[in-house]
């Protein structure tokens, strides 16, 4: 327990720095949000126009619905940059031999080298997530609470995928390439209906590429009132953190035994 | 003891692959491997309060040793010890008595002032804040860092910098100090003044230092040991003043002459010889295993006249240049 | 005619450069099929037979075959380079260099645009033949038009990435405009025709550049005519220029500062 609470305690500090570092540029910290927000905000416009054209509903889900999808995706990837705003610099910390800085600190390795850093456009992604969700839930109390589910277990799939992916460079080399893909994969597969795809493919969903347990299960939860399957959210969750974790680990041995293969594919 | 490393060995295995997309297809199937021994049965002690300079050439397998001690890299066999613990299995608890610097990399945030780096270090390192505060205040007392510590570090200069860098280290109060190439491109006042810092640093808290230094003059003026490494073996392992006083039996006497007149018609005895540095100044240098100082100094003073000479011992630059071009050393 | 052979240098060893790492290229291509997969099941979704707005679905899937392509060719890294030369003034060694900066820039990215043009051009090809079959009305006669209503839309998007870049000497961040722009690049054309949008805009977006990026060569070419040819054509000539001045004014500016700040 007081393990949890050192944690807690150090990533609260380094959120802390982090902001603080983010806000010496102040100007830019405002126009980096808001530029992110007016971004995802044409998403919104795309759908609303193609909501327009048709009317109805697009794989099963309506404007609400979708609506829902985006700001729980939104929210999700922003808190798991601000958080962890190194997830996307994984293989180059690797690769530059930065993560030897980690390695000398006396405290989990992996978490330090996620949270050393922040990213400003992130606080324009959790904002409009917020937004969306106002805008298109109103008070709808089993929305909003499946939205704090999704953001929160989404941001850790988020960052978790992430991990899993740069963790490759362990083994295989530079994979920024792949990982940057694997993680635009699992953003795709968030923001659009879960029915527009074939049978195999949301499959996927709930396995390799985990879209279902961010976005598409809250959101059935949300509609169909059945928190049975919080559970299953939970636990899938958890399932790709500890391999995610594991994975990390097993590929700094490798880093330790000085064997890494250290070039570009 | 500080530091124990008996019989130390590290070797990777690297793809080797020739030119082409071709040769790149072949070792995509069948990639080949070259075994690399960095580190070659490394044994040596540091004891506590000493200052080691840990030398050798690019490539000699300095930074492997320096990240074996730390934890960052494990042996492929061999034991080691530091401060009573395996880095290779208890990194994490080492790590909070130990400090490390490495000059080309920095542990500071470059967009904030060192002050907000300190505060998140010292939760690293998990000092409570009544302690931390103390030790700020000792450090930048110490090191002169009241002006810069508001400063963000991207503001700073190289030697400010290093300073803040240096005292983040200290501030847990470690037993054990690794620096890597801690003057690497510092002018030379500044490389003074880090150099006085450490040995005081040494003087006061009784730190263990072990710094490896392509800089002669950090071995020279710093430590009182040096280990020469080469080819991942321990060259040397002497103190540093009998490696000058023994090595290559070699004496440097300079002149000033009297006046501008051309010592070009010196006709020095055999096993010295002369370079003119500047205008109305003559070095000769005295191999003395074939010519004594006195016979030297006796024949300059029959032969010149000027109006001052000194002897001096090679500087510690040619002693070490002199040892990896592979000149007997003599015990 | 040395500058030609100079440049041309440049260019060929950008190429080179871009063959080099195999991984870039396919990487590329695998997010590609997925936008085109995800679209194919979106709009096949979307439609239930018929046309919307005078676009049957083999259209559109055309149509997003070729937006994508474009927006594909010109992912590179020429704004994130222009940013981090600014931002490091290293730009300030650039100028010694016996080139003009913008100039080298658009010969460096020439051979990559190449090489990504004739790799994304036959893959889009191949996967909008597996999805959706034959473009009917296709003429290979139109060919040429196309293909320099295509040329002229990447070249204006890369002109105005290059400018993005080089704002990097007045705002130290400027990410957020680049996510803006891009984000203009998608709606007004890229993901919808611009014949989806509410007519207001319609006209709004005639009237700026962003448009003639992707829309107006992708809709030349799954529904060409010779009047919409002669209506974009030349305008698609005006924002290119209008773009290249446009860098080059952004870039002088960017000296000026380098210049007056000692570096």
């Amino acid at each position: 327990m007081s393990t949890i609470r050192k944690y807690t305690g150090l990533l609260s500090c380094y959120f802390k720095v982090n902001l603080a570092a983010a806000l010496e540029y102040r100007t830019s910290f405002l126009v980096q949000a808001f530029g992110m927000t007016i971004s995802n905000a044409s998403f919104v416009f795309f759908w609303w126009v193609a909501f327009v054209q048709i009317g109805g509903r697009i794989g099963g889900y309506d404007f609400r619905d979708v609506l829902f999808i985006w700001s729980v995706s939104s929210s999700a990837f922003g808190l798991a940059t601000i958080i962890f705003g190194n997830l996307n610099r994984i293989t180059a910390i690797i690769v530059t031999g930065e993560l030897d800085t980690y390695l000398l600190q006396p405290k989990d390795v992996l978490l330090s080298l996620l949270a050393a850093r922040t990213s400003l456009t992130a606080w324009g992604d959790l904002f409009y997530g917020v937004i969306l969700l106002v805008l298109s839930q109103g008070r709808d109390p089993h929305a909003w609470l499946m939205y704090l589910l999704g953001v929160i277990t989404g941001s850790l799939l988020f960052t978790a995928i992430a991990v899993s992916a740069h963790s490759c460079t362990f083994f295989f080399g530079d994979t920024t390439m792949f990982s940057s893909l694997a993680l635009e994969f699992v953003i795709n597969f968030c923001i659009y209906p879960i029915g527009i795809y074939p049978l195999l493919v949301r499959f996927i969903m709930y396995s390799l590429i985990p879209a279902a347990f961010i976005v598409h299960l809250p959101l059935a939860i949300a509609r169909s009132l059945n928190y049975g399957l919080v559970l299953l959210v939970l636990a899938g969750t958890l399932g790709y953190c500890l391999f995610a974790y594991w994975f990390f680990y097993k590929g700094l041995k490798r880093y330790e035994s000085g064997n890494l293969i250290i070039t570009r594919m | 003891m500080s530091i124990i490393a008996s019989n130390l060995h590290k070797e990777y295995h690297t793809r080797i692959k020739d030119e082409g997309l071709r040769a790149s297809l072949k070792a995509l199937v069948n990639p080949v491997y070259r075994k690399i021994i960095a580190v070659d049965d490394l044994s040596f002690t540091v004891e506590p309060g000493e200052i080691v300079a840990f030398i050798g050439p690019n490539g000699a397998g300095k930074s492997t040793t320096i990240k074996m001690l730390t934890g960052i890299l494990h042996p492929t066999s061999g034991d080691m010890r530091v401060l009573n613990m395996d880095p290779t299995t208890r990194r994490e608890e080492l790590a909070l008595h130990i400090g490390t610097v490495f000059g080309q990399r920095s542990q500071l945030w470059m967009h904030l002032p060192p002050l907000d780096s300190f505060s998140l270090l010292a939760r690293i390192y998990e000092l409570d804040n009544k302690s931390y505060r103390m030790r700020l205040a000792e450090l930048s007392e110490l090191f002169e860092l009241q002006d810069l510590l508001k400063t963000p570090v991207r503001k700073l200069s190289l030697g400010q910098r290093i300073r803040c860098e240096i005292a983040a280290s200290l501030l847990h109060s470690p037993k054990v100090i690794f620096l890597d190439e801690p003057t690497i491109g510092l002018d030379v006042i500044v490389k003074q003044r880090i150099r006085e810092l450490i040995a005081l640093l040494n003087r006061e808290e009784k730190t263990t230092v072990f710094l490896t230094s392509h800089d002669a003059g950090d071995v020279e003026l710093l430590a009182k040991r040096a280990l020469v490494i080469d080819h991942g073996r321990i060259v040397i392992d002497d103190a540093v003043t009998s490696l000058r006083k023994r090595y290559l039996n070699r004496k440097v006497i300079e002149v000033t002459l009297n006046d501008t007149q051309s010592p070009l018609c010196l006709h020095l005895p055999q096993g010295a010889y002369a370079e003119t540095p500047e205008a109305g100044k003559l070095r000769c240098i005295a191999d003395t295993r074939q010519i004594s100082v006195s016979d030297l100094v006796k024949y300059l003073v029959e032969t010149l006249s000027f109006n001052d000479l000194t002897v001096s011992d090679p500087p510690m630059e040619d002693i070490i240049a002199a040892i990896f071009r592979g000149e007997e050393y003599q015990k | 005619m040395k500058s030609i052979v100079k440049y041309s240098g440049i260019a060929r060893q950008s190429l080179l450069n871009a063959i080099q790492y195999p991984a870039n290229i396919i990487s590329r291509l695998l997010m590609y099929s997925l936008f085109i997969s995800v679209f194919f099941c979106l709009w096949g979704a979307i439609y239930q037979g018929g046309e919307v707005h005078g676009y049957s679905l083999v259209q559109m899937i055309w149509y997003l075959c070729f937006t994508e392509l474009i927006v594909f060719c010109c992912r590179t890294t020429v704004y994130t380079q222009m940013n981090d030369d600014v931002k490091s003034g290293a730009i300030a060694y650039l100028l010694v260099r016996p080139c003009h900066y913008i100039i080298f820039q658009f010969f460096q990215s020439l051979g990559e645009l190449c090489v990504n043009l004739v790799a994304f051009g036959s893959y889009a090809i191949v996967l909008a033949l597996t999805y959706v079959g034959v473009l009917e009305g296709f003429s290979f006669y139109n060919m040429p038009y196309i293909l320099i209503s295509f040329i002229l839309g990447i070249t204006l998007n890369f002109f105005m990435l290059i400018s993005l870049g080089l704002t990097a000497f007045i705002w130290e961040e400027n990410t957020g405009f680049y996510f803006v722009y891009q984000k203009l690049i998608f709606m007004l054309g890229m993901f919808i025709p611009l014949e989806f949008l509410p007519v207001w805009l319609q006209s709004i977006a005639r009237m700026l550049p962003f448009s003639y990026v992707a829309w107006a060569p992708a809709r030349l070419a799954v529904a060409y005519s010779s009047e919409f040819r002669d209506q974009v054509l030349p305008l698609q000539f005006l924002w290119v220029f209008a773009s290249v001045w446009l860098a080059v004014f952004c870039y002088s500016r960017a000296v000026l500062h380098i210049q007056g700040q000692g570096g």
